[in-house]
């Protein structure tokens, strides 16, 4: 399409709607809302790029989008700061529309009418063959207007349940507890309603139909105007479209009417988003501590020690005590040619000792080197404390054989 | 100069060569995990020179540097011959290799543990998926930061008395075993063991023999034994309670839920932990898995009146942990597992309902007229090639088609 020359700038007043011009170009929006558009147009993008992963976080496609915006607390960050934007651009929009309505009387045209059901029905039976063109729309087709009713509904219902979910401990003052997953039904339910739309509807009659430029130029063609909004250019043709001069008395006094709305509006937003950014404090840094009993903590008979405590000896003999214990605990090593020429097995023996003489001093269990021996302790066939403790007294006694 | 025989030279060769290859042959058999042809050889049916001293039960020695730890030397012959290693007929040199028949046997320690550690590597001969695994665990990692007192093959087998623990039918453990595994575990985490004792698992393996509850390994496996303290564990552990608690086949039999997992990934909670164990399984997240709601050994049922979330006040104080400002109504906001129904969380039910006729009540219309429209441009592109070129020439005339 040739770039044509834009129209020269016009009187603030008159900049709000189309004017018969002689120039091939017809103005469809200002400045204003081109970046409503725009900032509109980011911020959901953004919205639905960390929003719809939310939803689905088993997709392969989540796990990308998420993985390039680094974890799912970033897209959480971005998805509540683009909510901000989002929240801020519909305040500018609500501040606007009032304007254009009670400051310039502006028409309102993009209210959906019964004009528009006809329109459907004409073009339903353009489509069949049964007409001959598509119906005449005005300013705004009921594709558009559909479109923008869509999104204000939208918005208003992402806001208030994006609201709920952001700040669940205050929403919970004045809702039953039901109403949080009810807000994040309602959330994701419309989310998904709000971009299939978008791509169904919107990026089709602006971008595949047609791709219309005029909501980032701000101009349409006359032959655009032709296609897209006949009825319009028709009016605008007929000179019905110019828009009355006001007085400037006129025009002082509706901005004075309109300026106490713009104040509640302006306070009432800037107190939502004052709370809305950082209000509530929905959860603390907690640190579930797991498993919190003492991970190592044996049992005290982890390694039970076969220690018989042996009771005391009816007789301190050889025969009844001293033999059968040393039997026990020294023949292995001690027995006939036992180490060190040591035999444990009989008594005679026992008394005789070893090759270095012998190792059981009769009343002297102190200088007896048996007893020695095994109080150091560490000898293979150590014998237990009152095992010993017998061993000295059976000594100290004159090492009695019977 | 002195002429050697070739004969010489080609017997010193291969003597050399003999020598070389008994040298570097390995000195023990490959090991096999469980074929016992390497164990044959150790088969030996003459332990009596060994039983000759091992078998008093008051053989002991005073080790240690201050002599002051008591070492029982005793093994009992009978029980070893019930344990499966007895019942194979391994004889005692068949694990006690480098033995040398002197007092103590050329074995240096300067403790009881020292001497168990140094002998814990014999397992691995026959032994070796077992042990390998072993090193991956949380014991192994403890022994190598000093803790020596963490858990080895024999601390939980024993040395002398080691047990069939499966069926070699069917691969599944005995259901003695399965009683067994906590009072192993018990020995060195008796705190832990007296939590899952009393915990709703813990009272019906204890009580009951029942099959279906976990026990200590079905949770933290065995001789691969995890980090259960690890960011990792941490965001895997939802997986390893829905092993059992998504099975219908188990959870049937007591009407629990198998929805639990997808009810908790479909949560806010859920959710994150979903997205952090597939993206970032190492980082540490605050958001509640289930044990931290549910307890971790001490896992109670949910009806109990002290501990159970189905007791509103419960649930309250759970939330209160990482919500301290929650109110009462504050514990509803989680769906408690369910899926919303009429009966159940209505409001919820009602719009999920609404949406899913509200979503194809308004996108269908719209595809459809925008099917039509492109449709009839189609039709249009090739049936009247020239129309809309026509058109265009009559507006730029500026004839107005307006009715």
């Amino acid at each position: 399409m040739n770039k044509l020359p834009k129209m020269p700038r016009l009187a603030r007043r008159d900049r709000k709607r189309p004017v018969v011009q002689p120039q091939p170009e017809y103005k469809r929006f200002d400045l204003l809302q081109r970046s409503e558009h725009i900032l509109f147009l980011l911020s959901f993008t953004l919205l639905a790029l960390t929003g719809l992963p939310q939803k689905f976080p088993l997709s392969p496609i989540s796990d990308w989008i998420f993985g390039m915006l680094g974890g799912v607390e970033t897209a959480r960050a971005i998805h509540h700061l683009s909510a901000i934007a989002m929240i801020i651009m519909s305040t500018v929009h609500i501040l606007e529309v009032p304007y254009r309505l009670i400051v310039f009387r502006t028409p309102i045209t993009m209210i959906p009418w019964l004009d528009d059901v006809r329109h459907v029905w004409d073009d339903i039976l353009y489509y069949l063959g049964f007409r001959k063109h598509k119906a005449y729309y005005g300013r705004y087709s009921y594709a558009e207007k559909m479109e923008y009713l869509s999104l204000i509904w939208g918005t208003v219902v992402m806001a208030i349940t994006g609201f709920m979910m952001w700040n669940p401990i205050t929403t919970l003052k004045f809702l039953p507890g039901e109403a949080i997953p009810a807000a994040k039904a309602a959330h994701g339910g419309e989310a998904l309603l709000a971009v299939l739309a978008i791509i169904i509807w919107h990026f089709y009659h602006v971008h595949i139909k047609m791709f219309n430029k005029s909501m980032f130029t701000g101009y349409m063609s006359r032959e655009e105007m032709h296609h897209e909004h006949p009825a319009e250019l028709a009016a605008i043709d007929e000179g019905k479209k110019v828009a009355p001069k006001i007085p400037l008395k006129t025009l002082t006094l509706r901005r004075l009417m309109y300026l106490p709305f713009a104040g509640v509006t302006l306070a009432a937003a800037g107190f939502a988003l004052f709370y809305l950014v950082d209000y509530e404090n929905t959860a603390i840094n907690y640190a579930p501590p797991g498993e919190t009993a003492k991970v190592f903590a044996p049992l005290p008979t982890q390694t039970p020690l076969p220690t018989q405590a042996v009771p005391t000896p009816a007789a301190l003999t050889w025969t009844s005590f001293v033999g059968p214990l040393l039997q026990q605990k020294c023949t292995v090593c001690h027995g006939v040619n036992g180490v060190a020429g040591l035999n444990l097995t009989t008594y005679s023996d026992a008394m005789k000792g070893a090759t270095t003489g012998p190792v059981i001093v009769s009343n002297d269990a102190a200088n007896s080197l048996l007893y020695q021996i095994q109080s150091a302790g560490g000898h293979p066939g150590q014998l237990q404390a009152n095992e010993l403790e017998f061993i000295k007294q059976w000594i100290d006694a004159g090492a009695p054989e019977n | 100069m002195i002429r050697i025989h070739p004969f010489i030279k080609i017997a010193g060769l291969a003597t050399l060569l003999l020598i070389l290859g008994v040298s570097i042959h390995p000195v023990k058999a490959a090991p096999t995990s469980q074929v016992p042809t390497a164990q044959k050889a150790l088969i030996n049916p003459d332990d009596s020179a060994c039983l000759a001293c091992h078998q008093n039960p008051n053989f002991n020695i005073t080790i240690g540097i201050q002599q002051k730890e008591t070492l029982s030397l005793f093994v009992d012959p009978s029980k070893f011959q019930h344990s499966v290693h007895g019942e194979i007929g391994i004889s005692c040199i068949g694990c006690h290799e480098g033995f040398k028949p002197e007092a103590g046997h050329g074995m240096v320690y300067g403790s009881h543990r020292e001497l168990t550690l140094r002998m814990n590597t014999i397992c691995a001969n026959c032994h070796q998926k077992q042990s390998d695994q072993e090193k991956d665990s949380v014991h192994a990692a403890a022994r190598a930061a000093g803790k020596l007192e963490a858990a080895i093959c024999t601390d939980c087998h024993t040395a002398h008395e080691v047990q069939r623990l499966k069926d070699p039918k069917t691969g599944q453990l005995f259901p003695t075993t399965r009683i067994w595994i906590p009072l192993t575990c018990q020995k060195c985490h008796s705190t832990i063991y007296e939590k899952y004792r009393n915990s709703v698992h813990g009272i019906a393996l204890t009580d009951g023999n029942n099959p279906d509850v976990p026990t200590c390994i079905d949770c933290h496996g065995v001789h691969i034994i995890e980090d259960p303290t690890t960011a990792k564990f941490r965001l895997d552990s939802p997986m390893l309670c829905a092993k059992c608690h998504t099975n219908p086949a188990i959870m049937d039999k007591y009407g629990i839920s198998t929805q639990v997992l997808n009810t908790y990934v479909a949560d806010f909670h859920g959710t994150t932990v979903t997205i952090f164990e597939k993206l970032s399984p190492d980082s540490v997240t605050n958001k509640p898995v289930c044990y931290d709601c549910h307890g971790v050994h001490d896992i109670t049922n949910v009806n109990d009146p002290q501990k159970g979330l189905t007791i509103k006040q419960n649930l309250l104080k759970k939330c209160q942990r990482c919500h301290p400002n929650a109110n009462t109504n504050f514990p509803d906001a989680w769906l408690s597992h369910y899926i919303p129904s009429p009966q159940k969380y209505p409001i919820v039910y009602y719009i999920n309902l609404f949406y899913t006729f509200f979503i194809p009540g308004i996108l269908l219309p719209m595809a459809v007229l925008v099917l039509m429209d492109f449709g009839r441009a189609m039709v249009n592109k090739f049936t009247k090639p020239h129309s809309k070129k026509k058109i265009f020439y009559h507006t730029s005339d500026g004839e107005d088609h307006h009715e």
